[in-house]
């Protein structure tokens, strides 16, 4: 009985979006076209530049292709469906969320949890198609590969924890459209989402170290490409393991008192 | 539009804008993220320029022109003609229904929605780049450059407006097509911004005749610094007045699509 509600509460996002073959279709257009601008963009550039910042050409175009590719892991449209937290609690249908048999954090995660393997099935079918057609490289070497997929989880684990925070910041802040659109930004850019963040200057690499940001993005992508040596690797999946603890403590804490907040209409 | 019309729009906005008074913080961070959203394009570029110098054979101080002239057609596209971008939301939410009983063109009622805020932070880090671009350029600012700049700012305005006119027309009839406004932002920030021929020759023509984000800034810089591209220099040079026409074009789109707009229900 567990897996059914388990099962039902994972497949909420996906189905939404199978339903809608518009947007579907759009998904397909849109991560196509994206490699493919990508890809000749990183190729563009490298064409008159040797190794910068570390990165040789072939490395940095795997880099950001993976990077486009990994983007769909977490990106279904929740606020079509009215089912984002920022809209159930403007809408005050968060209190729903309270009265099912399901906690609310288990139902979120196991949502998360749907979305994140639908993504994967998307990613995956684009990372086979790259492949195939020589737009990414392989794994240098099946440890690599292992390295990655390791870091990867780790990875999307810590993300699913960022994500949670700022949906969390819903349950304090009446109006955060603002704050989480910053946040979002900040990911993206620390992550390494719109450049590798090896091209950027040094006391940014530094800052972003400090931050949880990088851990779910760039590194699993830099072990990939080869710019973090396997010989590191240890020590950043340690770095990511550690982020996912702290985190996984503390959006635990803030459950309880979002809980706390939650009020029916009429108090 | 009448003078009462423009009183009646001008106290809207008056009243848009108290309203987002109302939560300070939220509006200090909504002109916060307009600042962040076109910092994330200077860094995107700076990054580009510091790692790949001389590209696509421009120098620098040619390349800035084009985020500068991008980005503050994006700030004043934003402040005056934006929520096009969220009409999709508007229609998913059902509020056509509503603005087609009022007294107002459809159109003008999205525009009114709300104040966007963003814009103020927008277009300030915009207006910044471009007093930088400008100080930092080599070019001779005659009156007929600076008359061409600004009109090349107001076409890459209208056709960024156009852009999302027709996904927003797009969305009155299927909802889903709202994804596609994301995407658009999407790729006018991320490819918008430099020398597109720095792409191959396919890949170029596909953001030059599929989506036309090159007539946005590309090319206009590339006739006020004397650059060769892809296209003949006459089609180049009316990159303001192509602005304006798909501007046109897509308000009639508009237009068409609301005469057959039967509802998000059916």
């Amino acid at each position: 009985m567990a897996m059914v509600h388990a099962w039902r509460a994972a497949r909420v996002t996906p189905l939404g979006e199978l339903h809608a073959p518009p947007r579907m279709t759009a998904v397909l257009l849109r991560l196509s076209v994206q490699v493919v601008l990508v890809w000749s963009l990183w190729r563009g550039l490298y064409a008159q530049t040797g190794t910068t910042a570390g990165l040789d050409r072939d490395q940095a175009v795997t880099y950001a292709v993976l990077a486009v590719l990994a983007s769909r892991l977490r990106e279904l449209d929740q606020y079509t469906g009215r089912d984002t937290v920022l809209q159930h609690m403007h809408f005050g249908t968060i209190v729903y969320w309270y009265l099912r048999p399901l906690p609310p954090q288990r139902y979120y995660a196991l949502r998360a949890l749907g979305e994140q393997l639908y993504g994967l099935a998307w990613a995956l079918g684009g990372y086979a198609v790259c492949l195939a057609v020589g737009a990414v490289e392989p794994p240098r070497s099946a440890a690599v590969a292992g390295v990655f997929l390791l870091s990867m989880l780790l990875g999307q684990w810590v993300l699913y924890y960022v994500m949670l925070v700022l949906d969390q910041l819903c349950f304090f802040t009446l109006r955060n459209n603002a704050a989480m659109l910053i946040l979002l930004f900040a990911q993206n850019l620390l992550a390494g989402v719109y450049a590798p963040l090896w091209f950027f200057p040094d006391w940014f690499i530094t800052m972003s170290a400090f931050l949880p940001f990088q851990a779910t993005l760039s590194v699993p992508l830099s072990l990939y490409v080869g710019r973090i040596p396997l010989s590191d690797a240890a020590l950043q999946i340690a770095v990511q393991a550690a982020w996912v603890v702290a985190l996984a403590l503390f959006t635990r804490w803030v459950w309880r008192r979002a809980a706390q907040r939650v009020i029916s209409q009429g108090g | 539009m009448s003078l009462k019309a423009l009183r009646i729009v001008w106290r809207v906005t008056a009243l848009n804008f108290r309203a987002q008074l109302e939560y300070r913080t939220e509006f200090l961070l909504m002109v916060a993220i307009g600042a962040v959203w076109q910092v994330s394009v200077i860094v995107f570029a700076t990054v580009l320029l510091t790692r790949f110098t001389g590209m696509g054979g421009w120098d620098s101080s040619d390349v800035l022109l084009i985020p500068a002239t991008r980005m503050l057609a994006h700030g004043l596209f934003v402040l005056f003609l934006g929520r096009m971008h969220w009409a999709g939301r508007q229609i998913q939410e059902g509020r056509i229904d509503v603005y087609l009983l009022r007294p107002m063109p459809v159109h003008r009622q999205v525009q009114l929605a709300y104040f966007p805020t963003n814009a103020i932070g927008d277009l300030t880090v915009a207006a910044g780049l471009m007093v930088g671009a400008l100080s930092r350029s080599d070019l001779d600012w005659t009156a007929g450059r600076i008359t061409y700049l600004i009109a090349a700012v107001l076409g890459g305005m209208l056709l960024e407006a156009a852009l999302f006119t027709v996904v927003a027309s797009a969305a009155l009839r299927f909802p889903a097509a709202d994804y596609w406004g994301r995407w658009l932002e999407e790729l006018l920030g991320t490819f918008g911004s430099y020398p597109l021929n720095v792409l191959p020759r396919a890949v170029g023509g596909l953001l030059t005749y599929g989506l036309p984000l090159a007539f946005v800034a590309y090319f206009p810089a590339a006739v006020l610094t004397g650059h060769d591209t892809a296209v003949p220099y006459w089609l180049a040079a009316a990159s303001p007045l192509l602005g304006l026409l798909a501007y046109l074009g897509a308000r009639l789109l508009w237009r068409w699509a609301l005469r057959h707009y039967s509802g998000v229900n059916g």
